[in-house]
């Protein structure tokens, strides 16, 4: 395990990375560090992590999900408990609330009662990432710069199982030079909802069509998500039309490393 | 064009994104409904009530057989009669049976979810009793022979015209799409019925315990003519119904009013608790209650309580975009459709797998938890139940092996490297677009890029940018 | 009740309890609350307005009608008047009315007031026979008094009993309903207590078999959603309020 700085005074977060962006947005991983680095964090990336469970989970796949759960557990656990971090933060909203909401689900056998209470710790001390940027760092202002107009997509998880919402958008607010703009029904889902996205690809779409095309009304040169599972089904279908406009992880709109980001401040 | 809900679900689900007019009168009708709940919950202390009003439930719940005795000893008290049925097939017989006794051969009836799900009208009809619905949705789908496609707006898939077409063939009614026109033949025919009917057949929103009394929630008044006119009057219910005093189902309509169609209340709310008393001019003579389970203690025994807590306001439904794209008939030969519908029909039958497509309908956006009134947490009873059907078996074989495979990786960070490693060769046989973006998938994964495109892999993943941004020296197993 | 449905009563209630016996828990998640007591007032009327004004308001944005009747003027007038509008015809010709009995309708002058206008008036005791109902079924206003009135949304409670039949407010197209400011309350929530302190709530259900609770006209949104009104029941409500204290 390898961290960024020996500093003991800072609050020791471990990246809680998530397969997706391990695997297909890496940058989105490093926008994430470089803002918790500059909020004042330590950041350390316990390396032999791999994914959460959720997709197992929500396709109905219990045992397995369990397993990769216990992995998850095995990997972070010991970082809270040891105090080797105070919290632990991932760039994704549905990604946290799995392990906050439940992964208790999944060990409530009796013989589990360990499983269990080690769930109950790190789900106090599990954050998406503006959740901990404002309300553990204290973060009020983004750093960065931007030229043009950025809406904003709500992630159902990240909005209805953590309640995450207004931190976001306030961060989203103090970007210097961007333009806000208002996203109509921006409270409906994308419709990708993990496995749903393949099993019920046809209404998947439709809904994903009706959330493109208040992106595109909107006007704006990005939408901004929290979840890069959105993201990736926004961009698949903006991908499919003529128009520019892209979601982009907040992380890095947040970091000044999307493209049209200016230099930071 | 009609959804043969009869078809496999795919089918079904396909022919209902295929029809324009079905969705756009699905989007028209959810949208207005769920803005005026909007409007009016806003009104109104809505935590505070959403909390009563689950706490009336669960305590309806909780104490169901004392409830359901303090009612039946009431009922009679008033000077009912109260019947048991198992069965949806034991329900019709008791009504049938009833009719048969009282020579019935015409009668009318008010709608209800419940006489829906025990297919009451055809039993009568094959005991020789001619039925009209008169809920003015109700009865077009009657003419129409078509299931009701929303739990509170049951015609929420046909247009005027549609409507209109069917008035002028069955009520001779002159041509033409005005709605009061319309209304009209249907008030005059059916006020006929309502008058020479031998029977009234009602549903029931609740029952109250204390008095013995069987409420329903109209709009047209339906409710109360077929409970007023008819000389016998059957309320058929769900035993989940009750609930223990007046003052609780008056809270709980107030509930129901505002969450399925923003009304501060609906016109009518009967409360019938017994035949005419001696000296009143009119009234029915005799006043039956069908108590029904049909599954619903076997719900309980499931685990599936929740369920229970149900006071059938469509709210869900309403603000689902899954269901705005489908509509209610894609989900199948049920009563119940939308969330709960996708919860509840499997759970009622006798095998749930028989609808093992119905809880995977759903993204799990979480938006029908926020607007029921009763606080049932549907994406988790959705989760629970996605489990138990995997657990019986019902995905296809390919899903499982994949999951399999996927955890079996993911257990292990060096096969998940590994796995990475493949993964992203394998990717870049794919074909893709100018922009790089993968164009098309092999199946099963094809349905992504029938709509979508991909992005490609990138060359590195996350841990490896780690590791070259700490200026550290890579193990040998980070290759990956 | 038949064999077969007091073996299901066993069956069922049995199976009941052992269910719930079984459960651990049986809600994912419970509230923890006890039942309401009392449930709280879901509606309360605004506090800048009288009584009378909410109930008025109320039902007139639901498409019904109110007048108010002052202490000094003529309520059985403001009664003839109401009925002349809705069937004009000469003076001469005569009207027919549904109604409940003078007795129960508690307006001074009432009967002898819509004599003289050459109304008159249909109370029938019995409307079991053909006949009758057909003849009812005719008439195109019925009158009623009511059992309460409630403020907070303009609804009316209306109780069958002897002279008080349920045909007279809910078959003819126009209800005029008479709506004394004694039986006014702010809230169904204020009605109930009331009864209940006073031990009425049991033999108001008891003697009356029906308790209707009636907001305005009848409507109907099925038809693409356009509002009708007067599919079954009424599509004239009108309310006179008048000061019977």
């Amino acid at each position: 395990m390898t961290s960024s700085s020996n500093d003991r005074e800072r609050p020791r977060v471990a990246l809680f990375v998530t397969c997706m962006v391990d695997t297909l947005y890496p940058e989105v991983g490093l926008a994430a560090v470089d803002l918790l680095e500059r909020s004042g964090a330590t950041v350390v990336f316990p390396e032999e992590q791999t994914c959460c469970g959720q997709p197992a989970f929500n396709a109905g796949y219990r045992d397995e999900a369990r397993r990769m759960a216990q992995h998850f557990l095995d990997v972070f656990g010991p970082l809270i408990a040891n105090h080797q971090a105070d919290a632990i933060v991932a760039p994704s909203g549905s990604c946290v609330a799995m392990v906050k909401h439940f992964y208790e689900v999944l060990f409530t056998d009796s013989g589990q009662e360990e499983q269990r209470q080690l769930v109950h710790r790190l789900s106090a001390a599990t954050y998406e990432l503006t959740q901990y940027l404002v309300d553990v760092l204290g973060v009020e202002e983004s750093a960065a710069a931007y030229d043009g107009a950025i809406t904003y997509h709500p992630c159902c998880h990240l909005l209805r199982e953590l309640a995450v919402d207004s931190q976001p958008r306030h961060l989203l607010s103090t970007i210097d030079g961007a333009e806000i703009v208002e996203l109509q029904a921006e409270h409906e889902c994308c419709g990708f909802g993990g496995l749903f996205a393949l099993k019920n690809a046809g209404i998947s779409t439709a809904m994903g069509q009706r959330k493109v095309e208040c992106i595109i009304q909107s006007g704006a040169d990005v939408v901004a998500v929290n979840d890069v599972s959105c993201m990736t089904h926004i961009n698949g279908l903006l991908g499919k039309t003529e128009h520019q406009c892209r979601a982009v992880h907040i992380a890095e709109l947040l970091a000044g490393s999307a493209p049209n980001s200016r230099d930071a401040r | 064009m009609n959804i043969d809900v009869s078809a496999p679900y795919q089918q079904r689900v396909a022919q209902a994104l295929s029809d324009h007019n079905l969705r756009t009168a699905l989007e028209r009708a959810t949208s207005r409904l769920s803005g005026k709940r909007d409007v009016s919950v806003a009104a109104i202390e809505l935590r505070e009530l959403r909390n009563e009003a689950r706490a009336i439930k669960e305590h309806a719940i909780r104490h169901l057989p004392e409830l359901l005795q303090q009612l039946e000893n009431n009922l009679i008290a008033n000077g009912c009669q109260v019947h048991w049925a198992q069965t949806a097939d034991e329900a019709n017989a008791i009504v049938a049976d009833i009719a048969r006794q009282r020579g019935v051969r015409r009668a009318v009836k008010s709608k209800s979810m419940t006489t829906e799900e025990i297919h009451l009208n055809h039993a009568l009809e094959d005991a020789g009793v001619g039925i009209v619905e008169t809920d003015l949705g109700e009865y077009i789908i009657q003419l129409a022979d078509e299931p009701p496609s929303h739990i509170t707006a049951p015609v929420v898939h046909k247009r005027a015209e549609d409507i209109s077409e069917l008035f002028q063939r069955e009520l001779g009614m002159r041509p033409t799409n005005d709605p009061a026109e319309m209304c009209a033949a249907a008030r005059e025919r059916l006020r006929g019925e309502f008058l020479a009917a031998d029977m009234g057949i009602s549903g029931c929103n609740f029952a109250i315990a204390e008095t013995g009394t069987i409420c329903i929630v109209t709009n047209e008044g339906n409710g109360r003519m077929a409970t007023s006119m008819p000389p016998v009057y059957v309320a058929v219910m769900g035993i989940e119904k009750v609930v223990p005093r007046v003052e609780d189902a008056l809270l709980l309509w107030q509930a129901v009013t505002r969450s399925a169609t923003g009304q501060d209340v609906t016109v009518y709310f009967s409360l019938s608790s017994g035949p005419r008393r001696p000296g009143q001019p009119d009234g029915p003579e005799e006043m039956h209650i069908v108590l029904v389970d049909n599954g619903r203690s076997r719900i309980i025994e499931r685990g599936y309580a929740d369920t229970l807590l149900c006071v059938r306001c469509g709210a869900c439904l309403n603000s689902c975009p899954v269901y705005r794209e489908i509509g209610g008939h894609s989900y199948g030969q049920t009563a119940y459709s939308g969330p709960i519908g996708a919860v509840v029909t499997p759970l009622l039958a006798a095998d749930p797998a028989t609808a093992k497509d119905l809880p995977f309908a759903s993204s799990l956006c979480g938006i029908c938890r926020e607007v029921c009134p009763v606080k049932i947490d549907l994406p988790r009873l959705l989760l629970d139940l996605r489990s138990d059907l995997t657990r019986v078996g019902t995905p296809p074989k390919y899903e499982r092996s994949a999951i399999r495979a996927y955890t079996h990786v993911v257990e292990r960070p060096g096969r998940y490297r590994w796995m990475l490693r493949l993964t992203r060769w394998l990717s870049r046989l794919l074909p893709t677009s100018r922009s790089g973006d993968i164009t098309r998938f092999p199946p099963p994964l094809s349905a992504w890029t029938q709509s979508r495109v991909f992005p490609r892999f990138p060359s590195q993943s996350f841990r490896q940018l780690w590791h070259k941004r700490q200026n550290q020296p890579q193990r040998p197993s980070d290759n990956g | 009740m038949g064999d077969r449905s007091a073996q299901a009563r066993e069956e069922i209630l049995d199976g009941l309890k052992s269910a719930l016996q079984q459960q651990q828990a049986l809600f994912r998640e419970t509230v923890g609350r006890d039942l309401p007591d009392p449930p709280m007032t879901v509606f309360p009327p605004p506090e800048d307005r009288s009584l009378v004004e909410s109930f008025a308001a109320r039902l007139t944005a639901l498409s019904g009608s109110c007048d108010v009747v002052r202490q000094d003027e003529d309520v059985a007038a403001r009664v003839v008047h109401q009925i002349r509008q809705w069937v004009p015809t000469s003076a001469d010709e005569p009207i027919e009315v549904l109604s409940w009995e003078a007795g129960e309708l508690d307006v001074a002058r009432l009967e002898q007031s819509l004599a003289e206008a050459n109304i008159t008036w249909f109370a029938p005791h019995e409307l079991r026979e053909q006949s009758v109902r057909d003849h009812a079924a005719a008439l195109v206003v019925g009158l009623t008094g009511v059992t309460a009135a409630f403020a907070n949304t303009g609804s009316i409670v209306l109780t069958p009993g002897p002279g008080r039949s349920r045909a007279a407010g809910l078959l003819p197209l126009h209800h005029l309903v008479l709506v004394p400011l004694s039986r006014l309350y702010p809230t169904f929530e204020a009605w109930l207590l009331v009864l209940r302190q006073q031990g009425r709530l049991e033999a108001l259900v008891r003697d009356s078999g029906q308790i209707a609770f009636i907001t305005g006209p009848s409507k109907s949104a099925d038809i693409e959603l356009n509002l009708t009104l007067g599919v079954h029941g009424p599509k004239v409500v009108h309310a006179i309020v008048f000061d019977d204290t």
